[in-house]
């Protein structure tokens, strides 16, 4: 029993850390909440069913495609939007208001196009889960939590080594300073929100083979990796990481002793108990 | 070398200079300095097309370089280093000297600015690694001078250097910026600190309601009604 919650905890752990680390880069940098990271993650996986379940092109393709259709959307969401309300000198609480319409207005839109009934990618067939340690687990868990731990190694090199990565952090630390040395904020803004919504589209896809689609499947996930992202210290993608993992294995664990109707209000009351004693999160700096 | 002709500039319409006519030669040291709410920072704001420019011209080494984005400023060879200790202060140091540099397309040119940096500033190397919120006032200051000097700058804008620093860190800071000054960088420094910038500068610009109201040289130490209003009356 132990294992198998473990085991259940960090594989939505590492769900969550793809929506939550994608979210925190564009929080650190932009510094305003982008909600509609959600419908990035949702339209993503309704792309890949329109282009695999639906015109049946190669899964390979299809997926590539799919991660470049939501870099472009959330590419798309900034230059557009934001960008725009910046330019008017919006202030970041406009801009989250923004980011909540943007979220609906997706969803309804994903609503329109394929309808309000679940769909189902159907690449993997469903499979026997293997044993390990007297805890099930389906190969497909078992790439989730490869992939999001590559990619999450990935992003960290990317900031560290980089010198975009590291333009991106010296504008989320200062921007008046990084705009004095020659970093063009608003060009650093795209590319945040080209890599983190690239990052929420493979979030997209693996959510998409794991669960059912569906069109409110974005709000979820934003909720959750918007909770884990406070925990861990929202604008630090490294805490985000942590507070993701953090969230997956209390969940998982709080069914142990609750119903497991109560998993959701499980990550609730954490959201609050952050929120009104440690509003930093776990690694974030108090300013 | 850098010549201001009528310039009227400010913020969001705001006209803050009514009309500066302002020249720094090379190898320079200019002060400004005035009270509260002259404008001055807004001089070198103005020059590094950080507020609005509503007329007048800027001309540096004969090129009109009024109101051009900031990279090309600095490609140019000018620098500005901002008020209040401002470095990237969850970057490692050396982080922090590589964005000074972030224009800079050639890597071997930064790593070569790089140590001639560490040569003058032996403390930074010592402490390359360490994120940059970890040292005193004075350090970043030193830092943030540093990160302007990565660039190999012939004209570098120091705005209020001593800010909040320790009597001790101030004066290493005016000798630091004495020393750059001797290897042929031409300073504009705006200061709070009224009598030591004139100390050290060339000649110095009064700044008043946006305008200059007086240019001269260190004689104007001497002088008592300036001495009275700007040097608290010592």
């Amino acid at each position: 029993m132990f294992n198998q919650l473990l085991i259940n905890g960090i594989i939505a752990g590492a769900i969550y850390a793809l929506v939550a680390s994608g979210f925190s880069l564009i929080y650190s940098v932009c510094k305003f909440v982008h909600f509609a990271h959600g419908a990035v993650i949702a339209f993503s996986s309704y792309f890949l069913y329109l282009l695999f379940s639906i015109l049946g092109l190669n899964f390979g393709f299809s997926v590539v495609l799919s991660i470049i259709f939501a870099s472009i959307l959330g590419f798309l969401i900034d230059k557009i939007v934001y960008k725009e309300l910046r330019k008017r000198k919006a202030s970041n609480t406009i801009l989250l208001i923004a980011s909540v319409a943007l979220l609906i207005f997706f969803e309804s839109l994903i609503l329109i196009l394929f309808g309000a009934d679940v769909k189902i990618i159907g690449y993997i067939k469903i499979s026997k889960g293997i044993e390990i340690l007297k805890a099930i687990i389906t190969p497909l868990q078992i790439v989730i939590i490869i992939v999001s731990i590559i990619l999450l190694i990935l992003l960290f090199l990317f900031m560290k080594k980089t010198k975009l990565g590291k333009a991106m952090r010296a504008v989320a630390d200062n921007k008046e300073v990084a705009e004095v040395v020659g970093i063009s904020a608003e060009k650093i803004y795209s590319w945040s929100f080209i890599i983190g919504s690239a990052i929420a589209g493979i979030a997209g896809i693996l959510v998409g083979l794991e669960q059912n689609l569906e069109p409110t499947m974005g709000t979820n996930l934003m909720i959750k990796g918007f909770t884990a992202a406070i925990i861990g210290g929202v604008g630090s993608v490294p805490g985000s990481i942590l507070g993701s993992f953090l969230l997956g294995l209390v969940e998982n664990f709080g069914i142990w002793f609750l119903p497991s109707g109560y998993k959701d209000a499980i990550a609730f009351i954490i959201l609050f108990i952050f929120l009104l004693f440690r509003p930093q999160g776990i690694l974030g700096i108090k300013r | 070398m850098l010549k201001i002709q009528n310039l009227k500039a400010g913020y969001n319409g705001m006209e803050i200079l009514r009309g500066i006519d302002f020249e720094i030669k090379p190898a320079e040291i200019v002060a400004i300095i005035g009270p509260n709410g002259a404008g001055k920072s807004t001089l070198l704001k103005a020059i590094f097309n950080l507020c609005d420019i509503y007329s007048g011209k800027i001309i540096f080494k004969d090129k009109d370089i009024t109101k051009l984005p900031t990279h090309y400023l600095i490609q140019e060879g000018i620098c500005y280093v901002p008020q209040g200790r401002q470095v990237f202060s969850t970057l490692t140091i050396k982080e922090n000297l590589e964005m000074g540099s972030f224009v800079l397309e050639d890597h071997e040119l930064f790593k070569r600015n790089l140590k001639d940096i560490y040569s003058k500033f032996p403390f930074l190397k010592e402490r390359e690694n360490e994120l940059a919120m970890n040292l005193s006032g004075g350090q970043q200051q030193m830092l943030a001078i540093a990160r302007a000097l990565i660039c190999d700058p012939e004209l570098l804008l120091l705005d209020e250097p001593s800010l909040g620093l320790s009597p001790k860190a101030m004066k290493e800071i005016f000798e630091k910026i004495v020393e750059i000054n001797k290897e042929g960088i031409s300073v504009i420094i705006v200061e709070q600190n009224a009598k030591k910038a004139v100390e050290i500068a060339d000649r110095t610009y009064i700044l008043e309601n946006g305008n200059i109201v007086l240019e001269g040289g260190k004689e104007i130490l001497k002088d008592e009604r300036i001495k009275s209003i700007y040097f608290g009356g010592e």
